[in-house]
């Protein structure tokens, strides 16, 4: 009932006309979507928000918005609600690329469009979705290695620089994907960069700040560091300023707010910036492209643009 | 002068090498990884490594006296993480001074909880512990939200909060001062007061130590008090060092906090061990991952010899007490 009379106050404001709002409303398309762990961190909830309030923009979509916090259980069992509801479509981010597979083959079975958001589902699951959203891991370390060799051409070091890289936690698709694509592209751009060598910083700052003690002693000359993210870049960037190394280029894969401060204060060089609000805006225009029968890629990535002390101001500070 | 004597294995040769086999072991490793790599035995690079076991170190004081007592504590790497988020946030809120009373007060508190549940209520510690782990990460998500906190940037090069994990005096570094000054306390708390002859008397023979007047209850809730005090020095020195703090920095610490205490050769079973030997396994985990890294070994490679080297080193240990390579009885 309350339903009804929004739509009629929204209808009747509407300059525009009943008849267009009574169109929408029929063609109305209900996408349904699970996510990992909203609250766990900023950029889920970030994500969430930005979810509602496009879908909320969207007169053509209804979305039934579920969070599994971070139970594969759950998660399944919420996927099989999302299918009983008969939803046009349904997104998600899996808590456990391999454990959803059979629920998304269910789906699927069901006649219901699947699209996966932020973080891939295992391989042999790929027959039973539609597309994924979200951003390319390769395509964010080859621009950080772009990021990198500019630097260096600017400081007329491209031919001598030595670098070093700390990855993130070792298995992690995110971690090799960010490491091939930096390690791929960089002798490509600057093929007189030696890469010496690459330790695992495990996403931990205080463990990547360990890693970078031990490389400093080892190493008499960094020119550059490469780091799968800001995090695990900032306690490099904490073990040089102890040691009193200065000069060295820090550039990270992913861009948070404490890279972004320590860009700011001209510490830290670039990052590669990822926007949960353009993350969740593409999860939802792909799972609409989708229902409407629209040729969408299967892996339907969003921009994820490069960030530079140079360029810092055109971007707001990241809110995780 | 005699007790001394019998301390470092009677005069004897055979009787020394015996009592000290994680002494020798861990000499060898120096010499071989000095031999491995010139930057290894550099001053520089030995104190990198100690600066970077202090915080592991400090902990696994507190544990080891948990584990003489009998018990284990499996709770200290989330209870690091809590206490870690919460003196880093409340830094910029309420000023350095009371940020480190309060995150003080409330990990006694969850020290105090384990204590209770273990040492009154009579639960098995393991599974106290095991369940504290995850209820305490709980507890650190829900206070800050599941966001990563940081020290205002512009106040981190000024406040004081900084000298625990930054500062140094005459030349060594703070987190190393603090390491070795809290060692040298609880060594002599546990080696020389009647309140240390009371720990290894309920970890060694629980009912003869209740039937000696000891109160079993109260000695072991003392233990999980010193041990949450330690992980609330060493969410200090951890705080200072990094000025921002994830919500699960301390994951997975616990494990290697045991492995440093057992490596040192303090019995699980209770009623044996000592905190310089903790001070030395300590000190040989660290040279190890340091010494694989300075060596160039890939990281899987330097999971694999890890494990190899811990062999080693209790083995030469055990070796060392029998005066024999295998099983006296087999």
């Amino acid at each position: 009932m309350k339903f009804a009379l929004k739509r009629l106050i929204a209808g009747t404001t509407a300059l525009a006309g009943v008849a267009l709002a009574g169109t929408a409303f029929a063609e109305t398309i209900t996408i349904g979507i699970t996510q990992n762990n909203v609250g766990v961190d900023s950029y889920q909830t970030t994500y969430e928000k930005a979810f509602i309030e496009a879908a909320n923009a969207d007169p053509e979509v209804e979305a039934v918005v579920l969070d599994a916090a971070g139970d594969v259980a759950r998660q399944i069992a919420q996927i099989q609600d999302l299918v009983q509801q008969k939803v046009d479509a349904i997104i998600i981010w899996p808590t456990n690329g391999k454990a959803v597979v059979p629920a998304v083959r269910a789906a699927d079975k069901a006649g219901i469009p699947v699209v996966i958001t932020n973080s891939n589902i295992a391989k042999e699951g790929f027959d039973f979705i539609k597309s994924f959203s979200g951003p390319d891991n390769i395509t964010q370390g080859s621009r950080a290695a772009e990021i990198m060799c500019d630097k260096f051409k600017d400081m007329g070091i491209e031919k001598t620089a030595q670098i070093v890289q700390i990855s993130g936690q070792p298995g992690y698709t995110t971690a090799i994907e960010r490491a091939k694509g930096f390690e791929d592209r960089l002798p490509e751009v600057c093929p007189d960069v030696k890469l010496m060598e690459t330790q695992p910083g495990d996403w931990n700052r205080e463990k990547s700040q360990r890693v970078m003690e031990a490389f400093l002693v080892k190493y008499d000359k960094i020119d550059g560091v490469y780091a799968g993210d800001d995090n695990m870049g900032v306690g490099a960037l904490n073990a040089a300023k102890a040691a009193g190394r200065d000069g060295i280029i820090f550039v990270g894969a992913t861009n948070f707010a404490v890279g972004y401060e320590a860009m700011a204060r001209g510490e830290y060089w670039g990052s590669i910036y990822q926007s949960p609000v353009d993350d969740a805006k593409n999860a939802l225009a792909t799972a609409k492209a989708v229902v409407k029968g629209e040729d969408v890629p299967f892996l339907n990535y969003f921009d994820t643009p490069k960030i530079t002390q140079d360029n810092m101001d055109k971007f707001t500070k990241p809110v995780f | 002068m005699a007790g001394i004597a019998d301390r470092i294995g009677g005069g004897d040769l055979k009787g020394v090498i015996a009592k000290n086999g994680i002494f020798i072991a861990f000499i060898a490793f120096m010499i071989a990884f000095g031999f491995g790599s010139d930057k290894f035995l550099t001053f520089d690079n030995l104190e990198s490594v100690v600066r970077s076991s202090a915080m592991i170190g400090v902990m696994a004081l507190g544990v080891t006296i948990v584990v003489i007592s009998g018990n284990l504590d499996l709770s200290v790497g989330s209870m690091l993480s809590f206490g870690t988020v919460m003196v880093v946030d409340l830094h910029d809120k309420i000023g350095p001074g009371p940020a480190i009373m309060v995150m003080m007060a409330c990990v006694l508190l969850l020290g105090a909880v384990n204590g209770f549940l273990i040492g009154y209520v009579r639960l098995n510690s393991l599974i106290v512990t095991l369940g504290m782990l995850s209820a305490i990460q709980g507890l650190t998500l829900i206070y800050s939200g599941g966001k990563n906190v940081d020290v205002d940037p512009s106040t981190q090069d000024i406040t004081w909060f900084r000298i625990f994990g930054r500062g140094e005096i005459a030349g060594i570094d703070m987190p190393i001062i603090i390491f070795f000054v809290l060692a040298l306390i609880i060594g002599f708390i546990v080696a020389f007061t009647p309140y240390g002859r009371r720990v290894y008397a309920v970890g060694g023979n629980p009912t003869a130590a209740v039937f000696s007047g000891i109160r079993r209850s109260r000695v072991v809730f003392s233990t999980y008090l010193v041990s949450s005090f330690c992980v609330g020095i060493a969410s200090v020195i951890l705080g200072s060092r990094v000025m921002g703090s994830q919500n699960n920095v301390g994951q997975g610490y616990e494990l290697l906090v045991l492995a440093s205490v057992i490596l040192g050769g303090t019995s699980l079973l209770g009623g044996s061990g000592s905190i310089l030997k903790t001070v030395i396994g300590v000190l040989i985990l660290g040279f190890i991952q340091n010494g694989l890294l300075l060596l160039g070994y890939p990281y899987f490679a330097q999971w694999i010899v890890t494990w190899i080297v811990i062999i080693l080193a209790v083995w030469l240990d055990v070796a060392a007490k029998r005066g024999r390579l295998l099983s006296p009885i087999a």
